[in-house]
């Protein structure tokens, strides 16, 4: 049976309850064993990107499950090398990408509080910069 | 000179907690100070000390996003320590401590510290295998797959530097601290190692646009491929994220295990790397993947929260 084209594939990666504001948290949607997509919340924003940082290209941003922010929660952190990316965009402003920026995926928060990870089935999340919430 | 290598790295770190948690698994043990600041020593006395990053004790920080705030060079004597005062005075300031450590920064602004270095001389067992066609190297009925081992980081191995300007940064170190080079890429950066001190490398520079000028990882010595593998297995139990590894490298040989930590640099374990002495001819190869390892073992467990 093939999937019906008009209807995009989502997963659900959590509920917006589920994340405080100011929280950040990774998902392994494809049950890789590790970590590829990760959510930040503000307020009733939620913003996702792959977990790759873009200075290396291949290599995760936190130290830790779920450490993805600096401590006030105000930037997006890489612990490889310490660079620091603004929430809303993704771009990082301090570092050694400085300028280039995290890849977004594209969610969706649902009527019931859900927030849904876009899929193309073959590759993976959905790549293209969207806003949310 | 007589240089023997890194003793302690100084960092000035956004979150103090984070860090203390991260070292104390990563198996340093804390030593100074209150309140996770201060110093995390390996079995031989060399470390880490963490502070938060606006502490005034602290050199300037760099430009850039690193928190690597001073690296603090043993030295054998005093007799040294007096060379490289003398020596560094010629061109720059230079500052002798209430303690005696001798400070200055090099060629491009990351800031040193010299004094008498604080390693205490191990004597521990090496890794011990059972290979066929030698004599065993444990003996009978001893396990060698022993879960409970400790497997504590022994003494810190290197530091490795982005850097601006490789070849300046190589002609400070090799003329005026007596540094020679081991290995090098070209692209790279070359593998140094101080008179004093036999390993392959205790520092390497890799060059980089200057916005990215800073610490790129530090490195600690286990026993053992095996302790390695069980230390940096533990990390990844404890929820901690594997940035490389397992592998082992080119050149040095050192197997290594890096892992991303909240001092915004990665940090390795790594075991038996080569030694040398002045009759070593350097090798020269593009910085290349093909070249950085001879095999990786990438973990792929699933996260385990906690820690
Ligand atoms: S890999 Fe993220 S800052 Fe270098």
């Amino acid at each position: 049976m093939s999937a019906d084209k008009t209807k995009p594939l989502t997963k659900v990666l959590c509920c917006l309850s589920d994340l405080e504001d100011g929280e950040a948290r990774g998902f392994d949607p494809f049950k890789i064993g590790r970590d590829t997509v990760f959510v930040v919340r503000r307020s009733d924003k939620v913003y996702a990107y792959r977990d790759v940082c873009p200075h290396y290209g291949s290599t995760p941003l936190p130290w830790k499950k779920n450490a993805y922010l600096t401590r006030d929660a105000q930037h997006i952190f890489c612990s490889a090398h310490g660079a620091t990316f603004d929430i809303e965009t993704g771009t990082c402003t301090l570092g050694p990408c400085l300028g280039q920026s995290l890849t977004s995926v594209q969610i969706a928060i649902s009527q019931a509080g859900e927030i849904r990870l876009f899929l193309e089935p073959e590759e993976g999340p959905i790549r293209t910069p969207v806003a949310t919430g | 000179m007589k240089i023997v290598g890194p003793d302690e790295l100084v960092f000035g770190v956004d979150s103090v907690e984070a860090c203390a948690a991260f070292i104390t698994d990563f198996g340093l043990k804390h030593v100074g100070e209150k309140d996770g600041s201060g110093l995390y020593e390996a079995l031989d006395g060399t470390g880490l000390s963490i502070y938060p990053k606006d502490d005034p004790s602290l050199p300037p920080p760099l430009p850039t996003s690193n928190m690597l705030r001073k690296t603090i060079y043993g030295v054998e004597d005093q007799q040294t320590l007096d060379q490289i005062k003398d020596e560094l005075s010629k061109d720059r300031q230079v500052q002798v401590r209430p303690d005696g450590t001798v400070e200055a920064v090099d060629d491009l602004g990351f800031a040193l510290g010299f004094r008498i270095t604080r390693r205490r001389k191990l004597t521990l067992l090496p890794e011990r295998i059972n290979s066929p066609g030698a004599a065993p190297q444990r003996g009978f009925n001893e396990i060698g797959a022993n879960e409970d081992a400790a497997a504590l980081p022994r003494t810190l191995s290197h530091v490795v530097y982005f850097v601006p300007d490789a070849a300046k940064m190589e002609a400070f170190y090799i003329q005026r601290l007596g540094f020679a080079v081991m290995d090098r890429f070209t692209g790279g950066g070359p593998f140094l190692r101080p008179a004093s001190n036999t390993d392959h490398h205790t520092l390497f520079l890799i060059q980089t646009p200057e916005y990215m000028k800073g610490i790129e990882h530090f490195a600690f010595h286990m026993q053992g491929p095996t302790e390695l593998m069980l230390a940096g297995s533990r990390m990844v139990k404890k929820g901690y994220q594997s940035f490389w590894g397992p592998g082992r490298h080119k050149f040095g040989s050192n197997w290594f295990w890096y892992f991303n930590s909240p001092m915004g640099t990665h940090a390795e374990f790594d075991a038996d790397m080569d030694v040398f002495n002045d009759k070593w001819e350097p090798r020269v190869l593009p910085m290349r993947t093909e070249h950085s390892q001879i095999f990786l073992l990438e973990h792929r467990e699933k996260w385990a929260p906690g820690g």
